[in-house]
């Protein structure tokens, strides 16, 4: 009897597949053979140890059995607890604190845009005269069309006699904080800017050389200068 | 299903692991129903589901996903094994009642797999797991199958020569080579353990 022989019947009567003649068969090899039981008891030791490992290897390899639906909340509850999200959790958070962050700054941005507008003093009113004591005179339209150029929001009123435009320089415009009256004295060759706000009144006079439109310009320089418009 | 995506695992991706569920839960209670099935058939699908939450916990000192499910059997098996522990030390404890006693008649006094010298109980879960990945890689087709046939569905050298179209005097071949891998892992008869 070879090895391979041998094995098969120690394993059949191991394995309780033998039948009457091949137990009487093995129990009178061991007898004759001693040295024959040393193999047999390492062979049942193999069949013992592989009836605990295979059921194992079996459950390492099935693929029956259905996941009961109760335990999914349990486990991936487990998940969340042990492992987390951190890449999602830590990009919620972090959208939610640079949205803030960008609020902030936006928020800033528009305040120190607004700032300015909202502490400079109101546009003042400007108001603008002509003092023409000589009557209708050659260049008179073309003086009318300077300071109505320079001005183009404000109404050029024309005065023929001192009086009249003394009245209308004192007479400031109501509600305005800020208020500028310039006046062409064309007789006098001189432009007058009197400004009037919070502080004291502020006068200065332009004296007009060859180029009415630029001593405009100065005067405009000058309004601006003194009410940061 | 093929195995789960293990880095997906470990990042904790929930999706990942709803689908991981379902491939290592016949893992774990195949595992699990081995030890406890005879005494403690209701403690099965706990035992299974808490082995679950073990993997997870471990499941980042893995390095392939080839990993889970013979750590899964490791940790469900050992876990199944110290519920049958517990509940015969509650015999000898005060807290027995005779539900306990009328279980452990009916399995007997003290079950094979909470023997001492059990050569698959006696292994942590890592080191079990390591040997059933070894084994898996030792064991060439049908060798398996065929020690699973022999021993665990008690079929003649004859029906497993039908069921693996083999030559009858073939069988003992395959049997023969499958219990020398498993010796090389395990020691011989498991003594190594």
């Amino acid at each position: 009897m070879n090895d391979q022989e041998f094995f098969d019947l120690a394993l059949k009567v191991i394995g309780a597949r033998a039948s009457d003649a091949e137990r009487e068969q093995l129990e009178m090899l061991l007898a004759s053979r001693p040295d024959m039981k040393t193999q047999f008891e390492e062979i049942r030791d193999d069949a013992r140890l592989a009836k605990k490992v295979l059921p194992l290897m079996e459950a390492v390899g099935s693929s029956s059995g259905e996941f009961p639906a109760y335990a999914r909340e349990r486990l991936l509850a487990k998940v969340h607890q042990t492992l987390g999200q951190p890449q999602p959790a830590r990009t919620k958070r972090g959208w939610n604190w640079r949205w803030a962050l960008g609020f902030a700054v936006g928020a800033a941005a528009v305040v120190l845009l607004l700032l300015p507008m909202l502490t400079r003093p109101a546009e003042p009113v400007i108001q603008v005269a002509m003092l023409d004591t000589a009557g209708a005179v050659r260049g008179e339209g073309s003086d009318l069309d300077a300071l109505k150029a320079q001005w183009k929001h404000s109404e050029v009123r024309t005065f023929d006699k001192a009086g009249p435009l003394d009245t209308w320089t004192t007479n400031w415009p109501s509600g305005a904080k800020v208020a500028a009256k310039v006046i062409y004295d064309r007789a006098a060759g001189e432009v007058r800017v009197i400004l009037y706000g919070p502080g004291k009144p502020v006068a200065k006079t332009f004296s007009v050389g060859q180029d009415l439109a630029a001593t405009l310009r100065q005067a405009t320089g000058f309004i601006q200068e003194q009410t940061g418009k | 299903m093929n195995p789960p995506n293990l880095q997906a695992l470990q990042g904790g991706d929930a999706a990942e692991w709803d689908l991981a569920f379902r491939w290592l839960w016949p893992a774990a209670f195949g595992a699990a129903q081995v030890v406890l099935q005879p005494c403690l058939p209701a403690e099965v699908e706990d035992v299974a589901i808490e082995s679950l939450e073990e993997l997870v916990e471990g499941v980042r000192s893995l390095s392939s996903a080839e990993e889970l499910r013979p750590l899964l059997a490791g940790i469900a098996h050992n876990r199944a094994v110290s519920r049958l522990r517990q509940f015969y030390a509650a015999k000898r404890g005060a807290g027995k009642t005779e539900s306990y006693e009328a279980k452990q008649e009916a399995c007997g006094d003290l079950p094979e797999a909470i023997a001492p010298d059990d050569p698959v109980g006696a292994l942590e879960h890592k080191e079990l797991a390591e040997r059933l990945g070894q084994l898996l890689a030792e064991l060439k087709p049908p060798q398996g199958q065929m020690l699973a046939d022999f021993f665990l569905r008690r079929l003649t050298y004859e029906d497993i020569a039908k069921k693996h179209a083999v030559a009858p005097g073939t069988v003992g071949v395959y049997l023969k080579r499958g219990l020398a891998a498993m010796r090389r892992v395990w020691g011989p008869g498991g003594k190594d353990v």
